[in-house]
């Protein structure tokens, strides 16, 4: 789904980038010099920031949990809608932009926060308006999800906060963890999604499904571009266990019109279907966890349902 | 408008249809083999293996869930698509007429895209089909009023590009506007077409509506082979040239617009196939609307087909394919035109 996050991205950063063309020119150049100086020294002294922007989804839900709400200025729209945010409830209660650089900068903030690979042109342009930009490298497993809370704790000032996260997170994960031990059966999972998106090796997906004992069976796959899997190679040999983050008719789209194939519903009669929310997985957050419990779960109704049958 | 004169020559000789009645059997002959070479390279092509030793029931899944419905929709709508742009192109005595390039695909797709957004797809079945229905109908409707049934090239494809145009924005508007993150795939759905992941619900939806309007147009056989003679030498022939008028709008409305609230809007077939096929049918309307239809199937059927060979993993539109087929050709018809003009 990170193909989702990109185009949001690319949108914002577009509209961000006319956006700061045009408050450039407005704007006379000491006002930008200014606050290039201001900024030069809160980097310089680094004091804990007040007013933090966020900009992406995947910052949003780990900067809610890392400062009291009072520091936040903004986080980013994504972060208000339920079916792709962790915190959807908690973000009403802030102002939300659009990633332009005009909003942005509008919000006076003393630090912005965003992924790493989210809307370069934004950043460039943030930055050459003076703003501090703290990129967070987006996690695709959990040590990588541990870094990332490091590195924005550190930005925010709140190395603290950021090692008892992490603490609750590995306690949660060891709990749910199945071992990897000879004889313990490691059924087949699947991820598959609107437009046919399969989830390959390199995302979280496949880490909760390592870390609940289970093989991600798009590993053996041979996948599209973009990550694409037909529906006749999961009908020819279907996993044990299909992983779907949307219910069919969760959105009225053709580009669902995948998961609400006859075909999908006959193959996998008699095995697993989990609906993982998407939240706990589009990006990794606190929550991820979550993912890992739940396929965990399945797993030993399957291996459960595979022993009773034999 | 000497342009428009030439133009329609090659439809306005009744006489030359009896030279080639012999003829008939051939093409008719050979554009059903096509057909069914078409539709077995459509069942054996996939990105599955299906046939090699495995598991029965996965195979047979495969073949009747999923490329079955597929084959049945490629060769319903590329025949109803061939047979309306060779009507159109009888009924307006033009070569440039043709479903997707006048707008009423555009049209048929829209109200698609409206059937879905607004839930009411969902809550009865055959809202879909009907609103494409709807959608086609207004479009051509649209259209005969803009440029008239003797309206030269000119003004016809004009029409075709406003009315176009118009229900292409109107679409991608309607797809930014629902509730939905993936509109720009969407979008490309309903601009190219495409038959990627669809069922047997699908062929049940689209299937009756486009046999219906098939019968219509194929009803209109006779009066387009009077109307080569003339307006005034078909009314004298008994045609009713209004009544001829709303069953060429019903026919095209219904055939195409079910076609499209399926698979989306799919250009070129209806354009290049009675072209094709007219130099070897003679120039009778009514003798081009059969193999139209079969040459249509063919053509749309074989280039999914072809899809799926070169795109296994689907993301390649089926539109795409069938305007690289068809643009060329396009191209060659308006090279042939402007000779025709100097010449």
């Amino acid at each position: 789904m990170a193909t989702i996050a990109d185009a949001v991205g690319r949108l914002a950063s577009r509209a961000g980038l006319l956006a700061g063309v045009v408050m450039a020119t407005l704007t006379a150049g000491p006002t930008v010099r200014a606050a290039e100086t201001a900024a030069e020294t809160a980097a310089a002294v680094s004091p804990a920031p007040r007013r933090i922007v966020s900009l992406n989804l995947c910052t949003d839900q780990l900067l809610a949990d890392l400062v009291p709400p009072e520091r936040i200025a903004a986080l980013s729209r994504l972060a208000a809608d339920a079916r792709l945010s962790t915190i959807a409830v908690r973000a009403r209660a802030f102002p939300l932009t659009g990633g332009a650089a005009e909003d942005v900068l509008a919000l006076d903030p003393d630090l912005i926060v965003t992924a790493d690979h989210a809307a370069p042109q934004t950043v460039a342009l943030l930055r050459r308006l003076g703003g501090r930009v703290a990129t967070i490298p987006m996690a695709q497993d959990f040590p990588a999800l541990r870094a990332s809370i490091r590195t924005l704790a550190a930005a925010v000032g709140e190395p603290g906060r950021g090692e008892a996260l992490i603490a609750g997170i590995d306690e949660r994960l060891a709990a749910a963890t199945v071992a990897r031990t000879a004889g313990a059966p490691r059924p087949t999972a699947l991820a598959w999604q609107i437009n046919r998106l399969a989830a390959g090796g390199a995302s979280l997906i496949d880490a909760a499904m390592t870390a609940a004992g289970l093989d991600n069976a798009a590993r053996a796959l041979p996948l599209g571009p973009g990550g694409t899997l037909p529906l006749e190679r999961i009908v020819a040999d279907p996993p044990d266990v299909l992983v779907l983050a949307n219910a069919p008719d969760d959105y009225r789209t053709t580009a669902a019109d995948n998961l609400r194939h006859p075909a999908l519903g006959i193959a996998m009669r008699g095995r697993a279907t989990v609906r993982l929310p998407m939240p706990l997985w589009l990006c990794a957050s606190p929550r991820s966890v979550e993912a890992v419990e739940i396929l965990a779960a399945v797993r030993a109704r399957v291996v459960a349902a595979g022993a009773a049958s034999q | 408008m000497s342009d428009r004169a030439d133009l329609a020559k090659p439809t306005g000789r009744p006489d030359a249809g009896s030279r080639s009645t012999r003829l008939v059997a051939h093409p008719l002959a050979w554009l059903s083999a096509a057909l069914a070479v078409a539709v077995l390279a459509g069942l054996a092509i996939g990105p599955s293996a299906v046939g090699l030793p495995g598991d029965a029931a996965a195979a047979r899944l495969i073949l009747v869930e999923i490329r079955l419905p597929r084959v049945i929709l490629a060769v319903l709508i590329g025949g109803a698509l061939g047979l309306s742009g060779a009507v159109l192109q009888g009924y307006l005595r033009n070569p440039l007429a043709e479903p997707a390039l006048l707008g009423i695909s555009g049209g048929a797709a829209l109200g698609a895209v409206i059937a879905i957004h607004t839930g009411a797809a969902a809550a009865v079945a055959l809202a879909l089909p009907l609103g494409g229905l709807a959608g086609a109908g207004i479009a051509a409707a649209a259209l005969l009023m803009l440029a008239g049934r003797d309206a030269g090239p000119l003004t016809l494809i004009l029409s075709g590009v406003a009315v176009a145009s118009l229900t292409g924005a109107l679409t991608a508007l309607a797809l930014n506007l629902a509730p939905n993150p993936f509109a720009s795939v969407e979008i490309m759905h309903w601009l190219m077409g495409s038959l990627d992941d669809r069922s047997l619900a699908h062929v049940w939806l689209a299937a009756p509506l486009i046999l219906a309007g098939g019968a219509l147009l194929w009803s209109t056989g006779r009066a387009l082979d009077a109307l080569t003679l003339g307006e005034d030498a078909a009314a004298n022939l008994g045609i009713d040239l209004s009544h001829l008028g709303l069953r060429v709008v019903g026919g095209v409305a219904l055939a195409v617009g079910a076609a499209t609230a399926v698979a989306g809007g799919i250009g070129f077939v209806g354009l290049v196939v009675p072209h094709l096929l007219r130099p070897l049918v003679g120039h009778q309307p009514r003798r081009l609307l059969v193999p139209s239809a079969l040459g249509g199937a063919a053509l749309l059927t074989l280039a999914d087909a072809g899809l799926r060979l070169f795109s296994p993993y689907g993301g390649l539109k089926l539109g795409v394919v069938t305007a690289l087929v068809g643009a060329p050709f396009f191209l060659w018809l308006v090279i042939k035109s402007r000779r025709e003009i100097a010449g």
